[in-house]
């Protein structure tokens, strides 16, 4: 009667090598359980496994999900150069700024120094 | 500056969805984004295809589901990623039958839901057998026998449909409703003896 506290224990990990097994029916006696226990526990997890039935060949679930992925890793990698391209931009008119004001600093301290000069 | 060749290495799985969010948080870098969201896509997927019963649209709606999440989570802190890719994927999904005037009754996911966001407050308080034992006793046939079958018999889905001569749907939810009043009864006799 161990297993009772099973009950209100929830384990969070979902294996999607398991989760592939499970749905071409090849999952062991103690995957099965996991996977289904989550199911109970859990209605995203519950849901996605019923959608995931639909599909006509277990095979193209793994086809669609590395694709997926593949665009996401693409995705998330393109949006960070981009920031980092900004960024880069952003830097190159900080520059840009600070050389302005040194100049006008330089331009100014020259014209009130030789206009100061020529009066006195 | 980070760069993954691979998020789907298994050198991130140690590291928790919060603190892949915390991670981003703090530098704002989207592939902390990429290693949480890669975790969930099997998942979405298949919310997808329950929803829109169509291969090609469900790829298609777990891609805008990643573009909204990207965006959004940018915008805003979020909790419980789990719970929150799940509501934007069955709105979502929703939101596209009802562009094709399908319209499927949205049940009340509001106790399901909340039992994913406190689901370690009872594992982590120590629950005596006892009391475990005398709430399941307390739990109507259906419920009692299913919660029993699967957990502490550790039958499957399917054999329980086959002993019982219940539907699969119904042993989904004697086995769900079961649970969710069982927690209900431990914590009424937890808090009775405090």
């Amino acid at each position: 009667m161990t297993d009772l506290k099973n009950i209100l224990h929830h384990d969070d990990e979902l294996d999607n090598d398991e989760l592939m097994r499970y749905l071409e029916g090849n999952a062991s006696e103690e995957e099965r359980f996991a996977i289904e226990k989550q199911m109970a526990d859990s209605s995203f997890v519950n849901e996605a496994i019923e959608g995931l039935q639909h599909f006509g060949d277990p095979a193209m679930v793994k086809e669609y999900v590395d694709l997926l992925n593949k665009q996401l890793q693409k995705q998330t990698a393109k949006k960070l150069v981009r920031k980092n391209k900004r960024r880069l931009k952003d830097q190159n008119w900080l520059i840009v700024a600070i050389l302005a004001i040194l100049f006008l600093c330089v331009a100014g301290f020259l014209l009130i120094h030789f206009s100061t000069v020529k009066h006195g | 500056m980070l760069y993954f060749q691979d998020v789907s290495a298994d050198r991130y799985q140690h590291i928790s969805d919060q603190e892949l969010l915390d991670k981003f948080y703090s530098d704002h870098d989207n592939q902390w984004l990429g290693i949480v969201l890669h975790r969930y896509t099997m998942l979405l997927l298949g919310v997808c295809m329950k929803y829109l019963k169509n291969e090609e649209e469900a790829k298609d709606a777990v891609q805008q589901i990643f573009l909204k999440a990207i965006t959004e989570l940018a915008k805003y802190k979020v909790e419980y990623i789990k719970s929150w890719l799940y509501m934007v994927a069955r709105n979502h999904c929703l939101m596209k039958l009802r562009d094709k005037n399908i319209f499927i009754p949205v049940e009340d996911k509001t106790q399901l839901a909340a039992t994913e966001t406190d689901k370690k407050e009872l594992a982590d308080k120590e629950i005596t057998l006892g009391l475990l034992e005398t709430s399941l006793a307390e739990l109507n046939r259906e419920q009692k026998t299913c919660v029993t079958l699967f957990y502490l018999q550790k039958k499957s889905y399917q054999e329980i449909v086959d002993s019982t001569g219940y539907s699969l749907l119904q042993v989904k939810s004697y086995i769900q409703n079961g649970k969710r009043n069982l927690k209900i009864l431990v914590e009424k006799k937890m808090n009775s003896t405090e």
